[in-house]
């Protein structure tokens, strides 16, 4: 059996001091497979967000455990938290976070910047995926040249051009209407497909039709947990395709 | 890292384009305070120049003698500034002048003492006039060409002087008929020999204006005032070869004069252009602080523009940040910003700098200094302005918390 790509063991976030002590995450414990789905839903504030910071490395934990692929990250410097952030998640916003001065392109690549990319790799690489999600004669638009739709595939695209291990989505059809959200939940399934692990905040029941695994959270910690495909029928990556993507690097 | 550099650099292009208003405003800042540096630099490089292009044609074969000051030189500026004879406490006396003419190899010995008294004549009185004394010697290692008589000459030397052209002006409203007339100071009467051709150079390495002079015998003027202080002794060597060994024996010999002393400096050469006056280098270093004040000022528009943009931009540190940017990403990038501001500030004033150098110099006797070290010197100002003022801003943008940043909507 291989190992879990993450787990996390008494993961607790407190926020404040005192009697104003206030707990996001509480002793939360959660083992992910590579290849599953996961949605994560439940009331606000009740450290959803919370918990997608910080298996993305945007923020750090009160106290616990979390492993990534292993290896403890609760205590690296944040130096090592950006590089990991660079190479192996990749972040999808409710309000898609673009940088409105930059093209879509170069949008796109950004995570590539910061990873040693030439910059003819890491437009070729934008280039492809922009082609992937049918936005190859956007590429040189603005974000505010595009529709809610557009611009949360651009942030797609933006998420998986570094082939992270894991994609952290936030409310990602939060800011889209019913026909948008469709196209965008159809993308993320097909990149799951491909064997990449999904983890999605969402407030809408509808959605969970996508995911193998729905956790819903009460108070910083596990109401439910149901997986609705067993772990040896996850989707795996196919190694081709990142090798494939990881020729275009320098060095 | 290259790529990253490039990135960086089109980034700060972006940026500064995208604010162009106030990307201007704050390199206007920035050139304003490079172009009074180099503005005042050129000027008085140009000053330097000069007396350095006069030196050459006097010959190279001139050796030069100044006292030093024994305490430090702001004190005898100021002592300067504040007392009406320069070199009130002048190190170098006559017997100094007839230690040196013993050497041998040595041509010509003349001493610079400069005097400033009230000068009468049948028409005009003219207050505090500069009276050179000097030697016979003075003409042979000085060529000053006469408009009209002689220069001061053995049978002559007493209660003769000789005119600078303005004065002679000044004093007979004449230049041609003044020989031979005489005029009074401090009660002496002398009478003029000769009148000299026009100089038009104020600035040069005897610090004395010749247009606007007396030239008298060093004895004489010795007379009239009470205590005569050489500010420099000219001294011309036999030829160019011997010129340090020359200058090493007149060392000598003054310290043996002086019983130890080192109190005065030998120069031939390049360093002898070196302006003869302290209060020039006082006065152009104020110059430049003044300047550097304005560029500091120019430095804090850079900065408080950088504050801004990075406030600005907290959305956009946020979402690099949860892309994979570290925080020395962020750094650098808002660094490089601040750094092409000010160097575009630079450039900027260097252009604007020359310009005004050269609008003044058609109104001074000299040409600006262009050289490659000015322009050196304002590339690292501006470095150095961009990184001291752009490193606080750059700091904060990168320790802004990615969580926090994203929750920035523009």
């Amino acid at each position: 059996m291989e190992e879990n790509l993450i787990e996390l063991k008494g993961l607790t976030k407190s926020y404040g001091y005192g009697d104003a002590k206030y707990f996001a995450l509480k002793d939360f414990d959660l083992s992910i497979k590579r290849g599953e789905f996961i949605m994560i839903m439940g009331p606000s504030g009740c450290g959803k967000t919370t918990l997608l910071n910080i298996i993305g490395l945007l923020d750090r934990a009160t106290r616990g455990e979390y492993l990534l692929n292993g290896e403890n990250v609760i205590s690296i410097s944040s130096r090592r938290q950006a590089k990991l952030r660079a190479k192996k998640i990749g972040f999808i916003f409710q309000n898609f976070n673009l940088i409105e001065d930059l093209p879509v392109i170069e949008n796109v690549a950004l995570p590539l910047v910061y990873t040693g990319y030439s910059k003819t790799a890491q437009l070729k690489n934008a280039s492809s995926i922009l082609k992937r999600f049918h936005l190859q004669e956007r590429e040189y638009y603005l974000p505010y040249q595009l529709s809610g739709g557009q611009q949360q595939r651009v942030a797609i695209a933006r998420a998986i051009v570094g082939d992270p291990e894991i994609i952290l989505a936030d409310e990602p059809t939060g800011n889209l209407d019913s026909r948008s959200s469709r196209i965008v939940m159809e993308e993320l399934k097909a990149i799951h497909e491909e064997g990449n692990t999904i983890i999605m905040v969402t407030h809408n029941p509808a959605l969970t039709v996508y995911a193998t695994r729905v956790i819903n959270m009460l108070d910083g910690q596990i109401d439910t947990d149901v997986k609705t495909v067993a772990d040896q029928n996850l989707p795996q990556p196919v190694n081709v395709k990142i090798k494939k993507r990881k020729k275009a690097r320098r060095k | 890292m290259a790529s990253l550099l490039r990135t960086n650099l089109r980034l700060a292009r972006i940026s500064i384009k995208e604010n162009r208003t106030r990307s201007f405003l704050t390199c206007l800042g920035i050139a304003i305070g490079v172009a009074s540096i180099v503005l005042i630099l050129s000027l008085m490089g140009g000053i330097s120049n000069l007396v350095k292009n006069e030196v050459n044609e006097i010959g190279s074969d001139l050796i030069v003698v100044r006292p030093n000051s024994s305490k430090d030189s702001v004190t005898s500026v100021i002592e300067e500034l504040t007392s009406s004879n320069s070199f009130q406490n002048s190190s170098l006396n006559v017997s100094d002048v007839e230690a040196i003419s013993k050497i041998e190899g040595v041509n010509a010995v003349a001493p610079i003492a400069i005097s400033r008294n009230m000068i009468n004549s049948e028409k005009n009185n003219l207050p505090s006039t500069q009276i050179l004394g000097t030697n016979l010697d003075f003409i042979k290692i000085e060529p000053l060409a006469m408009h009209y008589g002689s220069f001061l000459s053995e049978n002559n030397e007493e209660k003769s002087v000789v005119l600078g052209r303005t004065l002679s002006l000044a004093l007979f409203n004449t230049i041609n008929s003044t020989i031979g007339k005489t005029i009074e100071i401090m009660g002496e009467k002398f009478m003029i020999v000769g009148v000299l051709e026009e100089v038009d150079k104020s600035i040069n390495f005897d610090n004395v204006d010749f247009d606007n002079a007396v030239i008298m015998d060093i004895k004489s003027l010795s007379k009239i005032t009470d205590s005569v202080q050489i500010q420099q002794i000219n001294i011309k060597a036999a030829n160019t070869d011997v010129l340090g060994q020359v200058s090493n024996e007149i060392s000598d010999a003054l310290v043996k004069q002086k019983l130890g002393d080192r109190n005065f400096t030998v120069s031939y050469g390049d360093q002898i252009s070196h302006p003869a006056s302290s209060l020039f280098t006082i006065i152009s270093g104020m110059l430049t602080l003044v300047a550097a004040i304005s560029l500091v000022v120019g430095g804090i528009g850079v900065m408080n523009i950088m504050l801004v943009s990075v406030a600005e931009r907290s959305h956009e540190i946020g979402v690099r940040k949860a892309v994979g940017a570290s925080s020395r990403n962020i750094l650098m990038q808002f660094l490089f910003e601040a750094l092409i501001l000010s160097i575009l500030g630079g450039l900027f004033g260097l252009i604007l700098g020359y310009i005004l150098a050269f609008i003044i110099s058609t109104i001074t006797p000299f040409a600006p200094y262009i050289s490659w070290s000015i322009i050196a010197l304002t590339f690292l100002t501006t470095l150095a302005v961009g990184i001291i003022f752009g490193i606080y801003p750059a700091l904060k943008a990168a320790s802004k918390n990615p969580i926090d940043s994203l929750k920035h909507y523009r």
